[in-house]
């Protein structure tokens, strides 16, 4: 009897070791594997968790995968170094992407349609995402002494999103 | 006591429901489209004339109510009252509750013990305000809004015709509202129902534009001071656009028409900025012109576009972003931009000029910049421009092209320009209204009915749109949509206020442009399906998207509000 409990307390403690040596910090590509379905908010939520996963996450290729993983047919080489350029595909989705998604996905759900947490999305869309993307860069150069003068964020996308001010 | 008759009203009282929720809706309002007034009078009246026939009204008798039909317009009046009253003051409903139950069987006699207790100041309705009164009546309204100036009232009253006064036998269905309205009075301030004054207002307007018409200058002048007053009874689309015409409508009694100093182009193109982010016309004008340009450029190693309507260069990052990510790589991109001088020295286009390069840059597109001021477009020649060999040329122009117009000969000179450009493709994007006729009265109702419905879908854009989820996409601030406004009130002013060579904003319809270009030698490009899922799409996004309808016409892509197509963009090549 008491070497019967002796085995499983053996093997309690056993695993208990296991555990105890398993971080997934030490883990980065697992992390970043996981990191990769997440929506954009709880990515933002995983930057806040430690160091770590923040330098993981300000990573751009995790937002570019969110931003364009679901894309079909999927986006061409050339996207990357625009958008890039234009500021990367963090202020992508947060300026473009994410409004656009969720006001058609709001304008979906009002034709009775289901909702998809990860759309897919098409071509014209991305096009879209893109145009809007560019002309908010564009503004942000007139802005900075321009001949509009006056604001220095990009009021164009305006209409894109809600009232709050966040300051970028 | 639940307030169960007025509810019952909606669905049994066929004539007197409208009514009451006209007169509900009235006192609310925000921004009863202009069309709509016009469309619920008419309702209204022709509902009555049914109501009026039979003996004791048979629906009510289902219920065991006995209310004689001759009676309905009574008690129909008293219901709107009491609603009005009720609904007027929340500490009321409290009070309904403690009241006594009277006979449900005599509801003519329940309606008016409501009204008493709730509201003893008011007199019971008699039989004078049901056939018809008049004038009296509509001054007693009059004198309300206008205490000090009596004179106005005996102005009004010389005037003959059926301007204000529309005849005794329209008035039958429309005094029973105007009728309640001017007895109750919960709060002394408040005025009359502004339904009412919406018919008149556009009424006055259009009295006045006649007597202008007329040059019957001192009844125009007494009219438009009546139509600035009875406008700031309205609320929303209609108080705006009524004001911006009375004012239009003024400066051309005073004859008021010359340019404010306030007019740079600096100005303008911070008003026009302003209108960019409030709406969607400018974008869509942009995105859809690109695409154009876009698919005639595929293929093609170097191209040049020269816009003539560069203002701040807004439509071009687009395309060079879509011109970057072409399949095949980025061509190299020439831009010659044009626009007036603007007034303090300062060379803004070469500016816009560098931020543009700068953004080509960031996006490793090879650009090319010129710019040109020019006073009028007339005065461009193609020698000036430096056209090159083994380029392709588009040609673009938003809202330019009408201005044009105003002098003699320039558009035709403009054009057979154009031809020697040899572009491959030119875009225009213009209103979609006729605003240059030969008679001032049909340009002022043509653009009244153009601007009303462009405020109206301004001011859903302002409100969030049509109620999608609530807390919404508030969409833009009431600085730009202000902006926006002034922006559209300038164009108004000009409609308006002005002749001969100043006013130019002479708007044309697709259908006068297209024979426009294809008497010069050019012909139609289909803007393809790209070009309207793009807009669409688009479209979509803006809050109030709801409103916005994008239509192919013949090749050419309508942006519209509702069923009123309002800016069209179209694409030329030469034959």
């Amino acid at each position: 009897m008491l070497q019967i409990v002796d085995i499983n307390g053996d093997l309690e403690r056993e695993t208990k070791k296991l555990e105890q040596n398993f971080c997934i910090n030490d883990h980065v590509d697992l992390l970043i594997e996981v990191l990769q379905r997440l929506d954009g908010r709880s990515l933002a939520a995983a930057a806040c968790v430690c160091r770590q996963w923040c330098s993981i996450v300000r990573n751009d290729s995790l937002w570019e995968h969110l931003c364009f993983g679901n894309v079909s047919p999927p986006p061409s080489i050339g996207i990357r170094s625009v958008v890039l350029a234009l500021g990367g595909y963090r202020r992508l989705y947060m300026v473009c992407v994410r409004p656009v998604a969720s006001q058609l996905k709001r304008r979906r759900i009002d034709g009775g349609e289901s909702e998809v947490v990860r759309r897919v999305w098409n071509r014209h869309e991305v096009e879209l995402s893109l145009s809007l993307f560019c002309v908010e860069y564009y503004e942000r150069l007139l802005g900075g002494g321009g001949v509009v003068g006056g604001e220095s964020r990009a009021t164009s996308l305006k209409f894109l999103c809600k009232a709050v001010n966040v300051s970028i | 006591m639940k307030r169960d008759y007025p509810q019952q009203n909606y669905t049994f009282f066929n004539g007197a429901s409208s009514i009451s929720a006209a007169a509900g809706s009235g006192s609310g309002s925000s921004g009863a489209g202009f069309s709509d007034l016009r469309s619920e009078v008419t309702g209204k009246s022709k509902m009555w004339d049914e109501e009026q026939d039979a003996g004791v009204d048979e629906l009510l008798a289902v219920l065991g109510y006995k209310v004689k039909s001759s009676d309905m317009a009574d008690v129909a009046q008293k219901i709107e009252h009491l609603e009005g009253v009720l609904g007027n003051d929340d500490g009321l409903s409290q009070l309904a509750s403690d009241s006594v139950h009277y006979n449900p069987s005599d509801l003519s006699s329940w309606l008016e013990s409501m009204i008493c207790e709730l509201n003893p100041t008011v007199q019971p309705l008699d039989d004078s305000f049901v056939n018809g009164v008049t004038p009296t009546g509509t001054t007693a309204v009059t004198s309300l809004a206008v205490d000090s100036s009596s004179g106005f009232v005996d102005d009004l009253q010389a005037i003959p015709g059926n301007a204000i006064y529309p005849p005794t036998k329209k008035q039958k269905p429309s005094s029973p509202s105007s009728g309640a309205s001017s007895s109750y009075q919960p709060n002394p301030i408040v005025l009359v129902d502004s339904q009412e004054n919406g018919i008149r207002l556009v009424h006055t307007l259009m009295a006045c534009a006649e007597a202008v018409q007329q040059d019957d200058l001192k009844v125009a002048e007494t009219l438009v001071k009546q139509a600035g007053i009875l406008a700031v009874s309205q609320a929303g689309a209609m108080r705006k656009v009524a004001t911006y015409f009375a004012e239009a409508l003024a400066r051309r009694i005073y004859r008021l028409c010359h340019k404010t100093p306030q007019d740079s182009p600096a100005f303008q193109d911070l008003l026009q900025m302003h209108f960019y982010e409030t709406c969607p016309y400018l974008k869509f004008a942009h995105f859809t012109a690109n695409q154009a340009i876009l698919e005639a450029f595929a293929g093609k190693k170097r191209v040049h576009v020269i816009d003539f309507s560069m203002k701040q260069g807004m439509q071009w990052p687009a395309l060079m972003q879509a011109l970057a990510l072409r399949p095949g790589g980025p061509p190299t991109f020439r831009l010659t931009g044009i626009g007036p001088p603007s007034g303090d020295n300062t060379d803004h286009l070469q500016e816009v000029g560098w931020k543009l390069a700068q953004l080509a840059d960031t996006i490793h597109v090879e650009f090319e910049y010129r710019g040109f001021l020019a006073e009028s477009l007339a005065d461009l020649e193609p020698a000036m421009l430096d056209l090159r060999e083994g380029e392709v040329v588009a040609v673009n122009s938003v809202f330019e092209l009408h201005q044009l117009l105003a002098r003699p000969g320039a558009v035709e000179k403009v054009l057979s320009a154009v031809k020697e450009m040899k572009p491959e493709i030119l875009t225009v994007v213009e209103q979609e209204a006729n605003h240059n006729g030969p008679v001032f009265l049909e340009r002022f109702t043509e653009s009244l009915h153009y601007y009303s419905t462009l405020f109206d879908s301004l001011e859903s854009s302002g409100n969030g749109g049509g109620g999608v989820d609530g807390g919404g996409i508030a969409a833009a601030s009431n600085q730009d949509k202000i902006m926006s406004e002034v922006y559209l009130g300038k164009q108004i002013c000009n409609v308006v206020a002005c002749e001969g060579p100043d006013r130019v904003e002479r708007h044309q319809t697709l259908t006068q442009w297209k024979t426009r270009f294809e008497s010069s030698g050019f012909e139609a490009v289909h803007l393809g399906s790209n070009a309207y899922k793009q807009a669409s799409m688009l479209l979509a996004l803006f809050a109030g998207g709801d409103g916005y309808r994008v239509e192919e016409n013949n090749g050419c892509l309508m942006l519209g509000w509702h069923t009123r197509p309002l800016i069209t963009t179209s694409a030329w090549k030469l034959r």
